[in-house]
């Protein structure tokens, strides 16, 4: 199979990775809940890959808190910042976990627009919507959709010179752009664990620079008298017993990430994103891309239903991804409601005969539909 | 014989000291707070020995780790409490 559906999950991930799950299922026990040896080695465990994310985003370990996922991090930070009527400026390419969260919180909710891959129009949209005063802004560093790069870093300078509440949604980033917490003046950051950072599914992590309110309510192995939640985190956030196999795996993702280049990393996913474009191009198809992408692309096929197109590709073993991609307010944005997009979605792991055994594929669909087309 | 004890309230704390102490060569032992130490509830414990508590007090304060109490076991099996 080619694999290309990185955007939704890294199917492949460092060996190293799943042996570091197998090994703590077999050897660790519940962290924090214990003074014996299987219970200090999950303790040991969970630490160490809470002290690496530290070490990779910059910040102290108790300000990494584990998650599900990164829905349940925007989940957290949502329900912090935002009530039933709060002005919430945001993106006009969030995610479903965003948008539906915010509806849940009857936020009164500002999309801000721009084209797409236009870093300026996007800070500039930003800053005409902060006035009148939002309680919170929301943006996410990489669209899911369209892999354009929007400015957080300049957009958090905004928000910190009006003192308002950020947050970043990284779940198309962390793992390949720098994503920083403090140079983005973020109140919190969040995103999965199981994309770029190369860990399995069912982790995530929700960066904290500001004290959340829990979404979870349980033991935590620390201030057990008390019936309040701990104040302290990552404890407030982290009720309940905790994926430590899950965990290790994240550790030896970020582990397999630390000893990379970054650079010669997303050196590499730039040219195989410049040759995805390129091949696309070069067979007439319609394309998303511009000059600050990451390796997420959508495209159409003219006169083809993009989920067919995926099911022909799935079809000659290729994954894709199309539809809405849980993002219906991005395809808004882009001009591609309702009908959605086929998506590809490269990663660190991906190979030039990944792209090129797409190409191929994607010539032979378009023309089997041209042939299809012309049958009167 | 480690007879002091650095209590904190929470793991994660205890573990960032922990390292703390490591990276400088103090040795130390981090276990669960025992139990009439650990007055909120569930909490662990840094035992070191007592000619180490200078050298640990200046580091972890230097980290922002501090205790949420510091006691010294004493010979008949009690604690006394020594800080902060």
């Amino acid at each position: 199979m080619i694999y290309l559906d990185n955007a939704a999950t890294t199917l492949q991930k460092p060996p190293e990775v799943a042996s570091a799950m197998r090994n703590a299922l077999q050897t660790c026990a519940n962290p924090g809940r214990g003074g014996h040896a299987a219970a200090r080695r999950a303790g040991e465990l969970v630490y160490q890959t809470r002290a690496l994310a530290a070490r990779f985003f910059d910040l102290e370990p108790e300000q990494v808190c584990f998650t599900a996922n990164a829905t349940e991090g925007l989940n957290i930070a949502l329900r912090t910042l935002v009530r039933p009527g709060s002005r919430v400026v945001i993106s006009g390419l969030e995610h479903n976990a965003v948008t539906r969260t915010l509806a849940g919180l009857g936020a009164v909710v500002v999309p801000v627009t721009a084209p797409l891959f236009d870093a300026d129009a996007w800070l500039a949209a930003f800053e005409a919507a902060l006035t009148p005063r939002p309680d919170a802004v929301v943006c996410l560093h990489v669209s899911n959709v369209f892999g354009c790069v929007l400015p957080v870093e300049r957009l958090g300078a905004l928000c910190a010179e009006r003192e308002l509440p950020f947050i970043v949604d990284a779940s198309q980033s962390a793992g390949l752009l720098p994503v920083l917490p403090k140079a983005w003046g973020a109140a919190f950051v969040a995103m999965p664990g199981h994309k770029g950072l190369l860990g399995p599914q069912g982790t995530g992590l929700l960066l904290c620079r500001s004290q959340p309110e829990p979404l979870r309510f349980g033991g935590t192995g620390s201030h057990s008298a008390q019936l309040e939640m701990p104040e302290e985190l990552p404890d407030r956030l982290e009720a309940g017993t905790l994926n430590v196999p899950g965990i290790a795996g994240l550790g030896a993702g970020l582990s397999y990430l630390l000893r990379q280049s970054p650079t010669v990393l997303r050196r590499r996913e730039a040219q195989l994103l410049q040759r995805t474009v390129a091949g696309l191009q070069q067979l007439g198809l319609s394309v998303f891309s511009g000059p600050a992408q990451t390796g997420v692309v959508s495209f159409r096929m003219p006169g083809q239903d993009c989920e067919e197109a995926a099911e022909a590709f799935a079809d000659r073993g290729i994954a894709l991804r199309a539809g809405l991609h849980c993002a219906p307010l991005a395809h808004r944005t882009g001009g591609t409601f309702p009908e959605g997009t086929i998506r590809l979605s490269l990663c660190a792991l991906s190979r030039p005969s990944d792209v090129e055994g797409f190409l191929k594929a994607a010539r032979q669909i378009r023309d089997q539909n041209a042939v299809r087309h012309a049958v009167p | 014989m480690y007879n002091v004890y650095w209590i904190l309230r929470s793991v994660t704390p205890a573990q960032r000291a922990s390292a703390a102490l490591n990276r400088i060569g103090l040795q130390h032992r981090l276990m669960r707070a025992p139990r009439s130490l650990a007055t909120g509830g569930c909490a662990y414990a840094l035992t070191l020995r007592e000619r180490d508590l200078g050298r640990a007090s200046a580091l972890l304060s230097r980290e922002a780790i501090p205790p949420e109490a510091i006691y010294l076991r004493l010979s008949d099996g009690t604690y006394q409490r020594i800080g902060p």
